[in-house]
């Protein structure tokens, strides 16, 4: 994968400084603390999942790195500088994409469309046609696909769909929420190779999942989420061989 | 308009424009020599008000069908822009020293008329907007509403009369719930001749057809099919949502301007003319040929004007005479919601999508519906090959 921006300036990062910080990041839907302060720190280059039950709150701090919702405290940086002020157009410019959950993909756009839509931002002919050739390449079924309608695809397939329209603004940080949901489990095995595949590429890739099992072998470190707070966090094998992570999310 | 489609698709620059020259050309023909071939001036007029229908239809396509907003108050738009073209037409055929609307003294009236309608509406547009960013669905149709009904009734319950603030004193002159008819009431000159309908109608459908399948178009649909993913990508969806209404509402005026000075028209502007029924009739225009294709609502505006024809037609024949002198209360016209209303709940029956969905007539690519247009199947095909 091509991945360096046409245009964007690159960023001057320390040597072991964040690529993204959340520090006591907190947010509410009216009375209800959905992140009671979360604290996490993405290196360039790292494949970092966030695993946790339904409602723990992962959507939300992914929602809320990109914007989507209001802080109610905390921060957000990204490689350093407070993202307060930025609209969420302005951080997708600035190299943050999200594959949001539940493959949200446009189903009465077809395939190009969607994946045109993703370089929205930066209408770099050139830069736009070696991508669509990348995610053509990483996820071939998408090649075959183009003139259809997101619609008509499989779970599967909008999955790669909706991963492939955020890698057509060149992101530095990938954010992509549940990639396995419902979706077959052989599909799932080829969408984390493609994930693994965009990080060696040099994309830092921030992974929300469920399927602990799965984000866990894929990722180098993790964090916990429970009821809007960090419950744990570290290497992730280590997390894979934890007893309480085995017994609370691994089944076993 | 169906000439230009389909060169369109042709590919060539040069036939494009040859078929955007003979479309205009035609215009002009039908401006000069319409009267001596089509005798009825009813037919005319008929023909005519397809074509700003057609307009009412594509504008109003932009929210309802593109932005996928609901605006149920399209009239008001189209109200504002009859309203300011007939009385900007009169004052200026006044100025000009009045006598008939000649065609060379249209290309002075009508674009100034024109724009200025389209600049009213589209400031309204802008206002009526705004509140979509923070209302979805029914609360933001009963905006649309609110303001169509602001805008009749405040025409209509305008008192006559010199008395009051400027205001009022400049509303009175509108003539209230008898409709305004130009400087002392000599009927407003209908400077807008064959030439400027259908050729505003072929320029502005072409127009719509290009934001249809311009970037801008594809993140307007893509902000309706799934916000938090437009939003992902980096479309703003403040800007563009109240950039479609003023969009829609800019057409609206246009077409509203074109209709209160059109020739062979009514030479008055009535509030009545812009009532919520007039409203719904946009909105079956754009359902009936399918929402968010601009040939479908073309196919809707042209459908339902020469079906509101047709029941007068109907309603004049002696037959129907002979039973209204039986049942008094006979009204066709009135019969006219109902039958749209079963056609409408038919069609949602048998082709939720409207006869095109979203899909265009002349469109060369089969794939998908509301496809990327003229420029996609070339950008597919590199892809395909890479």
């Amino acid at each position: 994968m091509r991945v360096a921006h046409p245009t964007r300036a690159s960023l001057a990062l320390a040597d072991g400084a964040p690529l993204l910080e959340l520090t006591d990041v907190k947010v509410s839907y009216g009375g209800i603390k959905a992140l009671k302060g979360v604290d996490l720190r993405v290196f360039p280059g790292e494949i970092v999942a966030m695993i946790g039950a339904n409602g723990a709150g992962k959507t939300t701090t992914l929602k809320s790195i990109m914007g989507l919702v209001p802080l109610a405290g905390g921060a957000v940086k990204l490689a350093g500088r407070p993202l307060a002020q930025d609209t969420t157009e302005q951080r997708v410019a600035e190299g943050i994409s999200l594959a949001p959950e539940g493959r949200a993909i446009f189903p009465n756009l077809t395939v190009l469309e969607n994946l045109e839509l993703g370089a929205y931002l930066h209408r770099d002919a050139k830069a736009m046609k070696e991508t669509l050739e990348d995610v053509t390449e990483l996820f071939p079924r998408l090649g075959e696909r183009m003139k259809q309608e997101g619609g008509t695809l499989s779970g599967g397939e909008q999955q790669m769909l909706a991963i492939g329209r955020a890698l057509m603004a060149r992101p530095r940080l990938l954010l992509l929420d549940e990639p396995s949901l419902g979706i077959a489990p052989k599909l799932v095995q080829q969408i984390f190779r493609a994930i693994a595949e965009i990080a060696r590429s040099g994309v830092t890739i921030l992974l929300v999942e469920q399927n602990t099992r799965i984000a866990l072998s894929t990722s180098q470190r993790a964090y916990v989420l429970r009821t809007g707070e960090i419950a744990l966090e570290g290497d992730a094998k280590e997390l894979a061989s934890n007893p309480e992570i085995q017994a609370a999310y691994l089944g076993g | 308009m169906a000439r230009g489609q389909a060169g369109k698709s042709g590919g060539l620059r040069w036939s494009r424009l040859a078929v955007g020259a003979g479309v205009l050309g035609v215009a002009l023909l039908c401006d000069l020599y319409l009267a001596d071939f089509v005798h009825d001036s009813s037919i005319r007029q008929l023909f005519m008000l397809a074509a700003c229908n057609v307009l009412v239809a594509s504008s109003l396509n932009v929210i309802n069908g593109m932005a996928g907003q609901f605006s149920i108050g399209h009239a008001g738009f189209v109200g504002l822009g009859g309203y300011t073209s007939a009385v900007i037409a009169s004052n200026l055929h006044e100025m000009l020293g009045g006598g008939e609307p000649t065609f060379a003294r249209s290309f002075i009236v009508v674009p100034v008329c024109l724009l200025a309608s389209a600049t009213l509406a589209g400031i309204f547009g802008f206002l009526v907007g705004l509140p979509s960013l923070r209302l979805r669905g029914d609360y933001l149709a009963i905006v649309t509403l609110g303001f169509a009904e602001i805008f009749r009734l405040v025409i209509a319950t305008a008192q006559a009369g010199e008395d009051g603030s400027p205001i009022a004193r400049a509303l009175s002159r509108l003539g209230g719930q008898n409709g305004y008819m130009g400087i002392d009431n000599q009927g407003i000159p209908l400077y807008a001749g064959p030439f400027w309908v259908f050729g505003l109608a072929f320029v502005l459908g072409v127009v719509a057809w290009r934001i249809k399948f311009s970037g801008w178009g594809r993140a307007l649909r893509a902000l309706r099919e799934d916000e938090i993913a437009a939003a992902a990508v980096g479309v703003d969806p403040t800007r563009y949502k109240v950039t479609s209404f003023v969009i829609a509402a800019v057409g609206a005026g246009v077409a509203g301007g074109l209709m209160a000075i059109m020739r062979d028209g009514t030479p008055i502007v009535n509030p009545d003319n812009y009532n919520f029924q007039a409203s719904f009739d946009a909105i079956t225009m754009v359902i009936l040929g399918g929402s968010g294709s601009v040939t479908g609502a073309a196919i809707g505006g042209v459908f339902i004007t020469f079906s509101i024809k047709a029941i007068e037609q109907v309603q004049a024949t002696s037959a129907v005479q002979a039973l209204r002198r039986e049942f008094e209360s006979l009204d066709l016209n009135a019969l006219r919601m109902i039958v749209y209303a079963l056609v409408l709940v038919l069609l949602m029956v048998v082709r939720p999508e409207g006869l095109l969905g979203e899909r265009e007539l002349f469109q060369k690519r089969r794939g998908g519906r509301g496809g990327s247009g003229p420029d996609a199947p070339r950008a597919g095909a590199k892809a395909e090959a890479a």
